[in-house]
């Protein structure tokens, strides 16, 4: 009898072991950030520069984007022979996608780069987010493509929400969906991560990034590079 | 005792494994297509709208399609409740948070087909995020309402269950925020609560209406002794009766209403044999009756909506049957004009934008309508594809048409595929009625549809003229007993016999034209169960839904025309192997292994590899029982065995065994989809883009595509498009890591359909499926480091194209487009060029796939065959196009190469820019350079409206059509790529020569690059 009941208290141990297995929010995010490099190592960039791949049975598109933490971005997109590209400053924001038919360097309204300023935040989200004064809620675990994640919410003062789905296998965000008002309307971004390496510099990252677009593939990160900032200015590529 | 413990321990988390293995998600990229139609919409139960955001903000409760939200004023909608019960019975908004939204699940427009809930949701994200916060087994939810100034009171009126009594009805109160419940107001476990009003100028001050009614299969009674009025002073502690003015009980269901910009003014529609309208000036102390139009007084059980402008006390609507308005606070009705088209009738829901009251949405059985003026004139809303279908069938053609009749919404067909893809217009109607059964001939000009009570039409698919095909009764015959929804069904062995089904089964060669009666009253004959004249209660309604004693099912075998069963909606199968001579009753049999023996037959498979083996799901939910009851005999019912799953929810409706695959079954019900890998001892839930509670009604495999057909009551037809994947996924395979699937034979076209332009009538729409048979591959878990690369080559190992790969838990599947790799596009046009995203179409022949997986790689083949179909190109012209077509690219790589030539010279000649300045040979070098680029390719174009074509360009254009060809390439298009060859020839030497006139000036640069 006494076996029986060593037994039953294993299983209930079991049990409460299970129970106690539901993650609270600090705990997935303390591991998220342990597990794409901590914190520490990611606080050391100021600047990136990524090269990416897109590629469509066989065709491929080229980009590069420059960014400096919290002050500028700019990405280049090369594409059918042309050459286009936008940036984005903490004050003002520009395209020029001479692709879709522009002949000189648009600007975005002010609108859409109070909205887009999240993008200029080189370090990952969910160490920025106490310092930003947004909002973290957990869902609990919810499906995507097969895999039960951690479903985690983030509100901005404007009410943004960015909502992420953590692999718990790893602790990488595999998926992130974006949600904003526009003009009054909800309008949702979806972004999916794979191919998550480790840099020299101890962070990692994801290779893969698939949008609505396509999967864009990451051919080189380079970490702090010199960037000049001449660069986060608007002119029109002379022709050649 | 130890070890057999833990034996069984070790047992226990085995099964668990093996059964969080086997999923949906196994399942992987195979995901749904979901047709519509969103013209034809479905039944509305609720609508509620942010009251301070320009009204763009709005939630739609549906009968059988979840809760919806638009934010642009339903321009279009998203839905929000794919993972939970989809029938809606009603939705509050926190007005003061609107994030915050209570949704009550089961609609309570009480009628024999509404669906059952569990309980109450809530969200506090705006319907991102939802939780269950209890009330599961109120069944029904009518209303919610939250407290205005205290938003953690909030009340909720639950009619409860229909086909049983219970003690989950009465009226619902929560003091915070929905975490825990107190039954505030009850009187018995048959009357519950069908609506509740709060004062707008005191919220302590509520009014209930109790209703008494219970549904039994072949009856309906609304009404008795329970129906009241009640009013409470202090938030629902204590209530009084109101009977001032009303007239002697007993009453069926009340609908109520009180004016928000003046609470003593109240309205309220009070069933009793002689239903009426009644009128209080007093807050609702007293009453006064008031005569009113058909349209107000309307089936009160159905019709339980009466509205009074937000801001104008005199301004009434009632949404029932019609539309109808007051201008004088109810005292006299008119119906409204329509001015804007037709709208549907039956309504159920209205939302009124307070800060707007112009602006209005109505719910009806089809669907939303928007007015601009109070009411005149409605629009519809093409966006919600919420369509209650009851049945779905198919065609041979292709693309095959599906059909299928919808709820309150006749019977339509659309095709699987169309050019631009499914859009509402694709969808026609070719029956009317409440639509059940619609099945074509395989004449392919003729279908069948029956409409409620056994109506039953042959239809000419090009003219829609329809005959009346329903059997009559003889002078020796009993009457007639039709099910509302009558089966009429085509043989699976013998496609010309068309079998219907009153309480005999009749079956017709001649499409409809003579029937033969083949068989006696295959029901019980119950005449207790026959009395629908007297069905409705207390306002009689007997619209042929409360028919009873009828065959409900009809199931010829696919293996022996003579081989039939049916099933009745009283709890008997039978079955005839003799084309109906003689008939054998094996319900008894069927009771003995546990299912109800009452309980409607709802499907029947015969199975299509064994005689003696049969499915059926049975049905007896209309007893309360919604357990899912699926039976399975081996010796042609003799015995059966209960088939059981933990994963089952919902009352069965249909059973279907795959053709090719007989381990594969599809089970439907009203809360789900599932699947079984292994002849039906373990199932799970399909989700693959299906909501995961769906009510599932029927199912169908198409024998040519290989396509699941999925008809829903609630969310219109789905498609899970090819599952000949999922048919042989085997435990071996799903073990793996890593599985390549063999690829189908690929038939080399760019498609069946052309581009289809804009989709112009708006609305919902849906995308073709992939019209080449995409590379399959199976991911034990999703590839979290790493990446998946598809090469294809040719037999000669020359590499084709190179794709990336999804990294999905599951099947993946890859779209390949039958295509090399593109030419590389010289930099330094003003124009974007298209050749660098296209190439030719590979030749007939076989292919070498080998994928990646991070470091290993797994091969397999692809056989790509001539498209013998297509008469305008033989294989020796798709050879002469393969070969123009790789010449036109070759030429476009030198004249790209000749272009890179230039700009190298030119970004040399200013690579230092002072020298550059002060070297006059330079200047005139890159000035020639300059224009020799400028007849290459277009360097001029400023804007994209004015168009500039250069060789490039040219050779760009006739590549890209010599790309698409599907025909037989005509003279024109051979001589233009001789004349483009010539133009090339003659631009390089202009090239040629600038270089000679300049290379002696400018020795350096031109030494660095070798002309070729």
């Amino acid at each position: 009898m006494s076996n029986l009941k060593k037994t039953f208290t294993i299983l209930i141990l079991c049990l409460v072991s299970v129970n106690t297995f539901s993650q609270n929010l600090e705990e997935i995010v303390k591991k998220h950030i342990e597990a794409i490099g901590g914190k520490e190592n990611w606080a050391k960039i100021k600047s990136l520069k990524t090269e990416t791949s897109m590629k469509a049975n066989g065709a491929e598109i080229k980009m590069t984007m420059y960014q400096i933490d919290k002050k500028a971005m700019r990405q280049n997109i090369a594409l059918m022979g042309m050459e286009g590209y936008s940036i984005l400053t903490t004050k003002e924001g520009w395209s020029y996608m001479p692709f879709q038919g522009q002949t000189k360097p648009e600007a975005m309204t002010a609108d859409e780069v109070k909205k887009a300023q999240d993008g200029l935040n080189i370090q990952d989200k969910f160490m920025t987010y106490k310092e930003q004064n947004k909002k973290l809620e957990y869902f609990g675990k919810d499906d995507f493509d097969g895999t039960e994640c951690f479903k985690l919410k983030m509100t901005d003062k404007d009410s943004s929400e960015t909502t992420f789905y953590i692999d718990p296998a790893n602790y990488y965000v595999i998926k992130e969906i974006q949600k904003m008002k526009m003009d009054g309307k909800e309008v949702e971004n979806t972004t999916t991560f794979g191919n998550y390496k480790k840099t020299a510099e101890g962070i990692v990252y994801p290779y893969s990034i698939i949008g609505g677009w396509g999967e864009m593939e990451i051919i080189s990160l380079t970490i702090n590079p010199t960037i000049d900032e001449a660069l986060f200015k608007p002119t029109v590529p002379a022709k050649k | 005792m130890k070890k057999i413990i833990s034996l069984s321990l070790l047992t226990f988390s085995f099964s668990v494994q093996a059964q969080i293995m086997v999923n949906s998600a196994i399942f992987g990229m195979m995901e749904a297509r979901q047709l519509g139609p969103g013209s034809m919409s479905g039944r509305i139960s609720a609508i509620e709208g942010v009251n301070n955001d320009g009204g763009k903000t709005l939630y739609v409760g549906t009968a059988g399609g979840g809760v919806w939200k638009s934010t642009n004023a339903g321009a279009s909608y998203k839905t929000l409740f794919d993972k939970y019960c989809q029938s809606i019975g009603a939705i509050a908004i926190n007005q003061k948070q609107p994030s915050v939204i209570y949704v009550g699940t089961g609609e309570s427009n009480m009628r024999n087909s509404v669906s059952i809930g569990n309980g109450m949701y809530k969200t506090t994200d705006a319907g991102d995020n939802w939780k269950k916060i209890g009330l599961d087994s109120t069944e029904h939810i009518s209303k919610i309402i939250v407290h205005p100034d205290n938003s953690e009171v909030i009340y909720v009126a639950a009619p409860g269950p229909l086909w049983s009594s219970s003690k989950h009805r009465g009226l619902y109160k929560s003091n915070n925020g929905g975490e825990t419940w107190e039954k505030i107001f009850y009187l018995d476990d048959l009357t519950g609560c069908a609506d509740v009003l709060m004062d707008p100028s005191n919220p302590n001050i509520l009014f209930i209406a109790m209703w008494q009614f219970k549904r039994e299969p072949f009856n309906f009674n609304s009404g008795g002794k329970g129906s009241g009025l009640y009013k409470s002073y202090d938030g629902g502690k204590t209530w009084k009766e109101i009977k001032s003015g009303l007239p002697e009980k007993p009453f069926g269901r009340i609908a109520m209403a009180i004016a928000p910009s003046d609470s003593k003014q109240m309205l309220a529609i009070v069933e009793t044999k002689n239903t009426e309208l009644f009128i209080s000036s007093d807050g609702g102390e007293t009453w006064k009756a008031q005569s009113a139009n058909m349209n107000v007084k309307a089936r009160p059980f159905y019709f339980s909506t009466i509205v009074i402008d937000p801001k104008n006390p005199k301004r009434v609507y009632r949404p029932a049957f019609n539309f109808a308005y007051s201008d004088d606070g109810g005292y006299s009705f008119s119906d409204a004009s329509y001015g804007g088209g037709w709208v549907h009738s039956d309504m159920h829901a209205l939302w009124i934008n307070p800060a707007n009251t112009n602006i209005m949405y109505i719910g009806t059985d089809g669907g939303i309508y928007v007015s601009l003026d109070r009411g005149v004139t409605w629009q519809f809303n093409h966006g919600l594809p919420v369509g209650q279908f009851y049945h779905v069938s198919y065609d041979l053609k292709e693309p095959y048409n599906v059909y299928g009749g919808l709820q309150d919404n006749g019977s339509w067909m659309a095709p699987s595929a169309a050019p631009g893809g499914i859009g509402n217009a694709n969808w026609n109607m070719v029956g009317g009625g409440d639509g059940f059964w619609t099945v074509p001939d395989t004449d392919g000009k003729t279908v069948y549809s029956e409409s409620q009570g056994g109506n039953m039409l042959r239809t000419n698919l090009t003219t829609l003229k329809s005959e009346d095909i329903q059997p009559q009764k003889t002078a020796k015959e009993e009457k007639l007993r039709w099910n509302w929804n009558t089966p009429i069904v085509t043989g699976a062995k013998n496609p010309q016999n068309l079998y219907v089904g009153a309480q005999y089964l009749y079956k017709s060669t001649d499409q409809g034209r003579n029937w033969k009666r083949i068989s006696s009253d295959l029901t019980s004959n119950d005449k207790k169960k026959q009395k629908q004249e007297e069905s409705g209660g207390l306002s009689e309604d007997n619209t042929s839904a409360e028919n009873h004693c009828t065959i409900f099912t009809i199931a010829e075998s696919s293996l022996d025309e003579n081989l039939i069963w049916v099933g009745t909606d009283d709890g008997n199968l039978q079955y005839s192997l003799d084309g109906g001579t003689t008939w054998v009753n094996v319900s008894p049999a069927v009771a003995k292994c546990g299912i109800a023996n009452q309980a409607w037959v709802s499907s029947i498979q015969p199975s299509q590899f064994d005689k003696n083996t049969v499915y059926a799901t049975f049905d007896n939910h209309m007893f309360g029982d919604h357990k899912t009851y699926l039976g399975k005999s081996t010796d042609l019912g003799k015995t059966w065995k209960k088939i059981n799953s933990a994963e089952f929810t919902g009352f069965a409706h249909k059973i279907k065994e795959d053709p090719e695959n007989k381990n594969l079954l599809f089970l439907g019900t009203e809360m789900g989809l599932f699947a079984s890998l292994d002849g039906g001892d373990n199932w799970f839930r399909m989700k693959n883009n299906i909501p995961e509670y769906a009510l599932v009604r029927d199912l169908q495999i198409h024998p040519k595509t290989h396509d699941l057909i999925i008809a829903t009551h609630g969310r219109g037809i789905f498609i899970l498009d090819d599952i000949r994947a999922m048919r042989s996924l085997t435990k071996e395979i799903w073990e793996q890591e890593v599985y390549l699937f063999q690829t189908p034979d690929i038939t080399l076209n760019n498609g069946k359909f052309g581009w289809g332009g804009p989709q112009v009538s708006g609305g919902w729409h849906e995308g073709n499926p992939n019209y080449v048979p995409t590379i399959n591959y199976y991911l034990k878990q999703r590839l979290a480091t790493g990446k998946i690369t598809i090469d294809i080559y040719d037999s000669k190992e020359n590499l084709i194209q190179s794709m990336p790969g999804t990294i999905r838990k599951g099947i993946n599947k890859v779209s390949w487009n039958l295509r090399g790799i593109p030419p590389k596009v010289a930099a330094g046009s003003t124009k974007m060029d298209g050749a660098g995203f296209t190439a030719p179409m590979v030749l007939p022949g076989t292919y070498t796939l080998k994928i990646k997986v991070k470091d290993k790689e797994y091969s397999g083949t692809v056989k790509c065959v001539h498209d013998a179909e297509n008469k305008d190109l033989n294989e020796e012209d798709r050879k002469l196009v393969y070969e123009k077509a790789m010449g036109l690219q070759n030429l476009y790589k030198m004249v790209n190469n000749t272009i890179d030539s230039i700009s190298f010279y030119q970004s040399s000649l200013k690579a230092d820019t002072i020298a550059y300045a002060k070297n006059k040979n330079a200047q005139a070098f890159y000035s020639d350079l300059q224009k020799v680029k400028a007849e290459f390719m277009a360097t001029k174009k400023t804007s994209m409206f004015a168009d500039e074509e250069k060789l490039r360009e040219k050779i760009s254009k006739l590549y890209g059509s010599f790309c698409g060809m599907e025909s037989k390439p005509n003279a024109t298009h051979l001589e233009a790529i001789e004349d483009l060859q010539k133009e090339y020839a003659l631009q390089k030497e202009a090239f040629k020569k600038v270089i000679a006139k300049s290379a002696p000036k400018n020795p350096k640069i031109v030494k660095e690059k070798e002309l070729k």
